[in-house]
């Protein structure tokens, strides 16, 4: 039994939020938000008083588009809400500035504290307000070594890492398969 | 002498763990102490840290398969269906039906024994010994049934991307018929034993109680979360699988103590075996494993799938560029929210208490640390 949805998009492009809707049997969420670093906490809020809960704070290290502004450290912080109630799943990310800080949200949502210094542990993005900024999973001694940072090689654009509807359908079944065992 | 001297000096620190029996496996937690009261407990993470999302990125993505049976090895197969599920979605490959009946089985026996453990490890870190004798007597039969098409008793790595490795047998589904009764009949055992034992209930009853808010602020899933009384189940509100196929409750607790955590995990034994008993019932005939590509491309773009493992949502998010290889790929574990409530939680409250709620809890330490 499938709970109804409701259409949140329209509560947050009330609030100015730059939020699109997505095929949700292709992508396993529902609505895609991408925020300014000044708009992380007002969305935290927003979703709050809406009903959401935090399902996850991580790190994307990807290369900035051609283009696109220099300032960008390559580096987002992806949240991921979602509902008790009913079917909704939201994912928002942000672009993290060169300076690499970006507002905490963990006196919105307090179970943010860990994701965001597992975050710092695995990315280096230091989280603003956040009041216990030290590694969590990684070793005290040694703070700078961010595992999940890319190497220079390994880097991809942004555009090759997005979705686009136009993709071409890869792995439905053709070509030579794999049986039983 | 003065009083805040006085108090000031009655203060210590007490390291609980990380070789604390009651912490389940190497979790520390530094414990600011006043006599026998907890002023602030903070737990301290990552001492069997394996970086797990770091291997997802760096190989196909069958490889990393066997990781995901090693996050939370007391129920491995929801974290197996996840994974599997995820890739099944990004790459959008088709799944026989009686593959997914399969997975449903399992899954639930999984959860069965998962509860089962958990009963009986509880029930020790309160002080009772036998329950955990009668768990692990039960839970013996699961991993003999498990182990007799999968291969493996704890860790294991049986779905397939498109199915699953080998089908059932008449022995199986036997053997697990006979385990259904056999368990229904252990009921009354336990209930006798602990759940109307007065020792119990004092330990557990008006105990560590959460909130449906501070449930909220951290994100808390599972058994913790009904506790409490939000009747949330990824298995309902968010249907994979061939879940919307039966017929099963979602128990809730009224206030979200640990009494209310304890009722809602026996509860849902009885959920899960019933599970088994429909999906044994309409198992359908046919291939358990479909056709598909050895090099499976992953398409540009992200992609969301969340299960329902035995603590709560396990959530996979992965980023494809186009490889077989993920870009990135983060797992969403529910121990690790539901432990962030700790430092709130247990603020002011008495040292044995707080050991009745980290058993409550039902924590994982691989699982939180990854």
């Amino acid at each position: 039994m499938a709970k109804e949805t409701k259409d949140y998009k329209k509560d947050f492009l009330h609030q100015r939020f730059d939020a699109t809707e997505t095929d949700y049997d292709q992508r396993g969420y529902h609505l895609e938000v991408v925020l300014d670093v000044n708009q992380v906490r007002k969305f935290a809020q927003t979703a709050y008083e809406l009903g959401f809960y935090l399902v996850f704070v991580t790190g994307f290290h990807v290369r900035p588009d051609e283009g696109h502004d220099k300032k960008k450290s390559g580096i987002e912080v992806v949240y991921q809400f979602a509902r008790y109630d009913r079917q909704y799943r939201i994912k928002a990310r942000v672009s993290v500035p060169n300076t690499l800080e970006i507002p905490s949200i963990s006196d919105i949502y307090q179970g943010a504290d860990w994701h965001e210094r597992e975050t710092r542990d695995l990315y280096g993005v230091v989280f603003d307000g956040h009041p216990n900024m030290k590694p969590l999973l990684l070793s005290e001694e040694d703070p700078d070594f961010h595992p999940l940072l890319k190497e220079e090689k390994k880097l991809k654009f942004l555009h090759e890492v997005s979705w686009s509807p136009e993709a071409p359908e890869v792995a439905k079944g053709e070509a030579e398969a794999e049986t039983g065992r | 002498m003065l009083e805040s001297e006085y108090q000031e000096q009655n203060r210590f620190f007490l390291n609980m763990g990380p070789q604390h029996p009651s912490t389940h496996g190497v979790l520390l937690i530094v414990l600011e102490m006043e006599g026998e009261y907890v002023l602030d407990p903070q737990p301290v993470l990552g001492f069997i840290h394996r970086m797990h999302e770091k291997m997802g990125e760096s190989r196909p993505c069958q490889g990393f398969m066997p990781n995901t049976a090693r996050m939370d090895y007391v129920c491995a197969l929801p974290y197996n269906h996840g994974y599997v599920s995820l890739i099944e979605r990004k790459a959008g490959i088709e799944v026989p039906k009686r593959a997914e009946y399969i997975r449903v089985i399992t899954s639930e026996l999984n959860r069965v024994a998962s509860h089962l453990l958990w009963l009986g490890a509880y029930l020790l870190d309160l002080g009772a010994f036998t329950p955990i004798l009668y768990g692990f007597d039960d839970r013996e039969h699961i991993l003999d049934i498990l182990e007799s098409i999968t291969g493996s008793r704890l860790t294991y790595c049986y779905y397939r991307f498109g199915g699953v490795y080998q089908d059932i047998d008449d022995k199986f589904i036997e053997a697990t018929r006979a385990f259904i009764k056999r368990l229904r009949k252990r009921y009354v055992i336990y209930e006798k034993l602990v759940t109307k034992n007065i020792i119990f209930i004092k330990r557990a009853e008006n105990i560590g109680i959460v909130s449906p808010d501070m449930a909220l602020r951290y994100g808390m899933t599972g058994p913790n979360l009904r506790g409490s009384g939000i009747a949330y189940d990824v298995r309902k509100n968010e249907p994979y699988s061939v879940y919307p196929e039966f017929d099963f409750e979602i128990p809730v607790g009224e206030q979200g103590d640990c009494l209310d955590r304890y009722m809602v995990r026996v509860q849902e034994i009885e959920q899960s075996l019933r599970i088994i008993e429909q999906a044994l019932d309409r198992l359908p005939d046919g291939p358990v494993r479909s056709k598909v590509k050895k090099n499976i491309k992953l398409t540009p773009g992200d992609c969301n799938f969340a299960v329902e493992a035995a603590r709560g949502e396990l959530s996979y998010y992965l980023v494809g560029d186009g490889t077989s290889t993920p870009y990135r790929l983060k797992v969403r574990v529910p121990s690790y929210s539901n432990l962030s409530c700790l430092p709130e939680l247990g603020r002011g409250i008495l040292l044995s208490d707080l050991v009745s709620i980290l058993g409550s809890f039902d924590l994982v330490i691989p699982e939180m640390d990854r």
